[in-house]
Order: C-alpha cells, then sequence, then structure tokens
C-alpha cells in the first residue's frame, strides 16, 4: 500500500468516524434493543417480542430476516464488556430526550455501527478488485469511499440492509466469473439478511447454461433462505418480516383495468424485463439486467431511504465502466435521496440532528415546510418522476446495443 | 469527489446544525415531565383548570402540554389566559378545539413578557361554550421546580399539568452559540458536560 493510498483510507475512514457518532437515527436503538434478546437465549424473536408486547418499553416488531438478529445479536453479546454495564439501561430507555442526551451516546454509536464499517470498506474492497484493468478499480475504490450518497445512507441511518449489499456483490463477483452456483448460495445468504436479493434468482436462469445450473441457480438460493426462516415460521414471523415493505410496495396495485383489477406496475416491468431478456437476449449481462430491476424498483415503488444502498454499488460500478453515464447517475442520486427527505418522517431529516439538541424538535420538516406552498405529495410525485425518466435513461443505454461492461 | 465529499460531510455535520440552529424562534427550558394518561382533569363549561408555576427564563412566549380532545369532539374555544403573580391578566389567547389532536402537545403562544425570569405566574384554561360531551382533558403530574399547583373544582393540589414553557432568545446568534456549546460540551469529559 502506498502513502497516498494510506491517506486516502485514514480521510474516509475519519469522515465515517464524525457521521457515526453525530447522527443518530433511532432504527439503530431499536434494532439493537430487540437483537439484545440473543444474550438472554431468546432464538425467536419474533414470536418472542409478539407475546411480551404489553412489557416491553419499545412495542415494534423485529422486520429483519434471521440472520440480522443472530449477526446483531451476536456482535453486541460480543462487544457488550466495552459497551459497559449502563448500555442495556440506554436501550430500554423510551424517553426521546434522555436517549440522546445520554453521557455515553458517542461511544455506543460509535460501537454500535462499527460492523457497518467493515461491511463498507470490504464492499470498497471487493470494487477495488473487479475490474481488470487497475486504474479502474481504484477508481471505483475511491467512488465508494468518496461520495456523500453512501456515507449518509450507511452511518446517519445505520442502515444493515449493508449486509445484504455486501453479499449481493460477492454474489455477483461469482456471476462475473461464470460461477453461478457459488452466487446463488451468496444470494440466499443475502436474502436471509433482506428479502431483496431474491429478485435476482429469476435473472439467473437467463444465465444458467445447462439444465442442471438452470435448476441449481434457483433451489439453492430459494433452499438457503428456507433452511433460515424454516425453524421461524410462524404467524409473527409472516407479519413482521414477510409481509414487508419490499413485498406490499412493489405488489401494491398500480392502474386499475376494471372489475376490481388493476396492473401492478412494478410487477409488469419486471416480468417485462425478465422475459424479454429470456427470450430475446443473446449475449446476456446479468450487471444490466441487475441495475435496470432495481431501477425499476426505485421508480414504481414508495421506497424507504434505506433502500437506496441496495443499488449503490452497482451505479459505482456503473460509473466507472460508462464514465459518460456519471452525470446522469449523479443526477438520480440527487433525485433518489431527496424524494424521502420530503416524505412525512422526522427522522428522515432534523431529528438525524438530535444529539446536536433536542430544541430541533420544535422545527418543522421540509414536509412542513413545502405545505405551506405546495402541495407536498405532488412535490413528491415530481420528484419521483423525474426519477423514473432518469431510470429510463440509464436503462436504455444499459439495454441498448453498447451494454459490454468492462 | 474526495473534495466534494469531505466538504459535503463538514457541511452537513458542522454548518447545517448551525443554520437549523439559527430557525430556532423559542427555546424550551426544558423537558416535559413524565405523566400517568389515567390521571387527568375535564375542562367544559364552568369547569376550568387553573395552573401556578415560575417561568425559569426570560421572555416567556408560549406554555405547551399534552392536551386530549377524544374523537376530536371539542370543536369550540378554549380560551387561555396568563396572569401574574399579583393576579393581573398579562396575555390571552384562544385556541379552537378542531386544531387540537387527541393527545398532541399543543403550544400555546403568546407575545412575549421580557422580565418573565424566576417570577410567578398562573394560567387558566376553559371551554365555556362546550358540553359535557365535548370535553377536552389536560394530564396531571406531581410537581417539579416549576410546576406548582393547580386548581381544579376549587381544590387546590400540588403539581399540575405536565408544562413546558418556551422563551424567545435575544437573538439568531446567541441560539446558535447555545446550540454549539450544548454539542460541544457532549464531547468533553463527563465532569465538564452541561447536562
Amino acid at each position: 500500500m502506498n502513502k497516498g493510498f494510506v491517506k486516502l483510507l485514514v480521510l474516509a475512514i475519519f469522515l465515517r468516524l464524525l457521521v457515526s457518532a453525530f447522527l443518530f437515527h433511532p432504527d439503530i436503538k431499536t434494532y439493537n434493543f430487540q437483537a439484545s434478546f440473543l444474550k438472554k437465549g431468546v432464538i425467536n424473536i419474533y414470536s418472542y417480542l409478539i407475546n411480551n408486547k404489553a412489557t416491553l418499553p419499545i412495542k415494534e416488531e423485529f422486520v429483519y430476516f434471521p440472520l440480522t438478529y443472530f449477526t446483531v445479536g451476536g456482535y453486541q453479546a460480543v462487544i457488550s464488556s466495552f459497551l459497559g454495564p449502563d448500555f442495556n439501561t440506554w436501550l430500554t430507555d423510551a424517553g426521546s430526550n434522555s436517549m440522546v442526551n445520554n453521557l455515553n451516546i458517542f461511544k455506543y454509536l460509535i460501537l454500535l455501527k462499527l460492523p457497518l464499517f467493515i461491511m463498507d470498506i470490504s464492499i470498497a474492497f471487493l470494487l477495488l478488485k473487479f475490474f481488470k484493468d487497475k486504474k479502474d478499480g481504484k477508481n471505483a475504490f475511491t467512488l465508494w469511499l468518496f461520495n456523500p450518497f453512501t456515507i449518509i445512507l450507511i452511518y446517519a441511518f445505520s442502515n444493515i440492509d449493508l449486509y445484504a449489499v455486501l453479499l449481493s456483490l460477492i454474489a455477483f463477483f461469482y456471476i462475473k466469473r461464470d460461477k453461478l452456483i457459488k452466487a446463488s448460495v451468496f444470494i440466499g445468504l443475502a436474502a436471509s439478511f433482506k428479502l431483496y436479493p431474491i429478485l435476482f434468482v429469476p435473472f439467473l436462469l437467463m444465465k444458467a447454461k445447462t439444465t442442471k445450473e438452470k435448476v441449481l441457480s434457483v433451489l439453492v438460493p430459494v433452499l438457503t433462505l428456507f433452511v433460515v426462516i424454516v425453524p421461524f415460521w410462524s404467524p409473527a414471523f409472516v407479519e413482521s418480516a414477510l409481509v414487508s415493505g419490499l413485498s406490499t410496495r412493489i405488489f401494491s396495485p398500480g392502474f386499475p383495468i376494471g372489475f376490481g383489477e388493476s396492473i401492478v406496475v412494478g410487477l409488469f416491468l419486471l416480468s417485462s424485463l425478465f422475459f424479454t431478456g429470456w427470450i430475446f437476449g443473446k449475449k446476456i449481462k446479468l450487471f444490466n439486467y441487475f441495475v435496470t430491476m432495481l431501477l425499476v424498483i426505485f421508480s414504481f415503488s414508495h421506497f424507504h431511504i434505506s433502500w437506496l444502498l441496495w443499488i449503490s454499488p452497482f451505479l459505482v460500478i456503473l460509473a466507472v465502466s460508462k464514465p459518460t453515464l456519471k452525470w446522469l447517475i449523479f443526477f438520480w442520486a440527487i433525485f433518489a435521496i431527496s424524494i424521502p427527505l420530503f416524505y412525512s418522517d422526522r427522522s428522515m431529516t432534523i431529528s438525524l440532528f438530535r444529539i446536536y439538541t433536542n430544541w430541533y424538535d420544535f422545527l418543522p420538516t421540509p414536509f412542513i415546510i413545502t405545505q405551506k406552498f405546495y402541495d407536498p405529495y405532488n412535490f413528491q410525485s415530481i420528484l419521483h418522476s423525474v426519477l423514473a425518466g432518469l431510470s429510463v435513461a440509464i436503462s436504455i443505454k444499459l439495454l441498448g446495443k453498447e451494454n459490454k461492461i468492462k | 469527489m474526495i473534495w466534494f465529499t469531505s466538504i459535503s460531510i463538514m457541511f452537513l455535520l458542522f454548518i447545517i446544525p448551525g443554520l437549523m440552529a439559527g430557525l430556532i424562534d423559542m427555546i424550551p427550558a426544558g423537558d416535559q415531565p413524565g405523566y400517568s394518561v389515567d390521571s387527568r382533569a375535564s375542562i367544559y363549561r364552568d369547569r376550568y383548570f387553573t395552573q401556578y408555576f415560575i417561568s425559569k427564563d426570560k421572555n416567556l412566549t408560549a406554555v405547551a402540554t399534552s392536551i386530549k380532545n377524544p374523537n376530536l369532539k371539542n370543536k369550540k374555544n378554549i380560551i387561555f389566559n396568563l396572569y401574574d403573580d399579583k393576579n393581573v391578566l398579562t396575555r390571552t389567547t384562544t385556541l379552537n378545539g378542531m386544531n387540537i389532536e387527541d393527545g398532541s402537545f399543543i403550544k400555546i403562544i403568546f407575545e412575549k413578557i421580557p422580565d418573565s425570569k424566576n417570577k410567578k405566574y398562573h394560567f387558566t384554561l376553559s371551554s365555556p361554550d362546550a358540553g359535557e360531551e365535548e370535553t377536552i382533558e389536560v394530564f396531571l403530574t406531581g410537581p417539579t421546580n416549576e410546576i406548582l399547583n393547580y386548581i381544579y373544582d376549587e381544590v387546590n393540589k400540588p403539581g399540575g399539568t405536565p408544562m413546558v414553557t418556551f422563551h424567545k432568545p435575544d437573538s439568531s446568534p446567541e441560539t446558535i452559540k447555545l446550540v454549539y456549546i450544548n454539542w460541544f460540551s457532549k464531547l468533553l469529559p463527563r465532569h465538564f458536560q452541561k447536562i
């Protein structure tokens, strides 16, 4: 490692530490409170939280998949001596002011966000090795570490989707090396953290050459996911995790066609993408299909800000591979991150800064400010429509003739 | 991109909090005290609620508390009268029940009282046009160094509604300074911290 590289890494770490310590999204406390039950021997967190709802200080259900519970809970158990004896008191503190005024808040936030940091840096190194051309690899490494979007998405929002993102990227590496079965294993593992990578599975079929490969590329991820979730299968699991935001938002009806039926826009476009590729695609570049699929999801569903991380490493690869798209991708990122900032949810914007002072609680959100001049939902729709337009432009470039990724 | 990212993150962490602080037009004197949802006083017709308190700071400009308006039934006027320690009516404000969501934290704003620091005040909340089925309710809590006592149904008891007083800052730069001081003090070793 040369000096410049080390300097770059030190600066990247410094910026991440600052954001980790100073910006607070309440999700980190909620999922760590839930995962803390692993130390007490609770295995099925879904049933436990529902059965004990009345006596628990935080009532939310565990919305993530089982591997997230074991990873977050396991990590917490390992570092419990560093967190100190007051940590559990903080976790159970439902007071909105006392939780951010806790004297150990910076220590808790940095320690709890440390696994994200490891995943984040691992993605940077994976991207470094992704390209044959070393210069492209270094550009991807630098772009991943130095773009404000991923830093904010990961560290401000304490985004544990990062586990699934890293595993999906590893899967994509194996796809690139034509090792489809290994890729399938990683997609299954990724889906055991967060369900979205399961959407990649049909596209693996397009890449599979033999019947055996076709069967295994579908069966392996589905079986991996099945093995992980089957011990937890219960109404509590289905209600809390399986019927997630993703499934309900992607499959929400679009426009009516009469007699109570509707076309689900997202599903319609995803199936068009799949069947077009399957029937007409000659030399399938799965990367292009993966990115287009994610662009469809973000363009035609009311997404959560943390979902934007799913597409981030792919967009970095794309920006480096096709420099002509870099401005389009930059504007896509600006519009994509702007939309959730106008949701009627304080924790998307002002509440992130509550560590500085809780006086911010009395400031209006961008949603309220917009409401004084214009319908905020219309404004969100305008932003979302532009995002969809940008997605179409990127997709045309990806699925057009010049679709080769270096 | 390295410069753009570093500057963006620094701006987000060091400048935006200051800009947001500059927009704060009133500062709470403290946190809202905890309260039991089962302990409440109903306000309607001639049943009004009187609260005695001490303003901990100058420029008193609002009083806030949680108010129940079950099923938003009260759509009548709610009258707030503020008196000084000599029982002189100092400020009066009228709210409408239509704007009070059930259980929400309502700020009653009035023109600032410059010399309010450490002075005793009391306010009354009444809704004389509301019938028994249009009642609003205030929650009750024990006494603090700000919340002294209350009178309800002609009975005087210690404590009162879990209220917070709000005070107008002298200037925006003053508020910005206070926010940064509060934040930096959290970064210092424990014995230096303000909280």
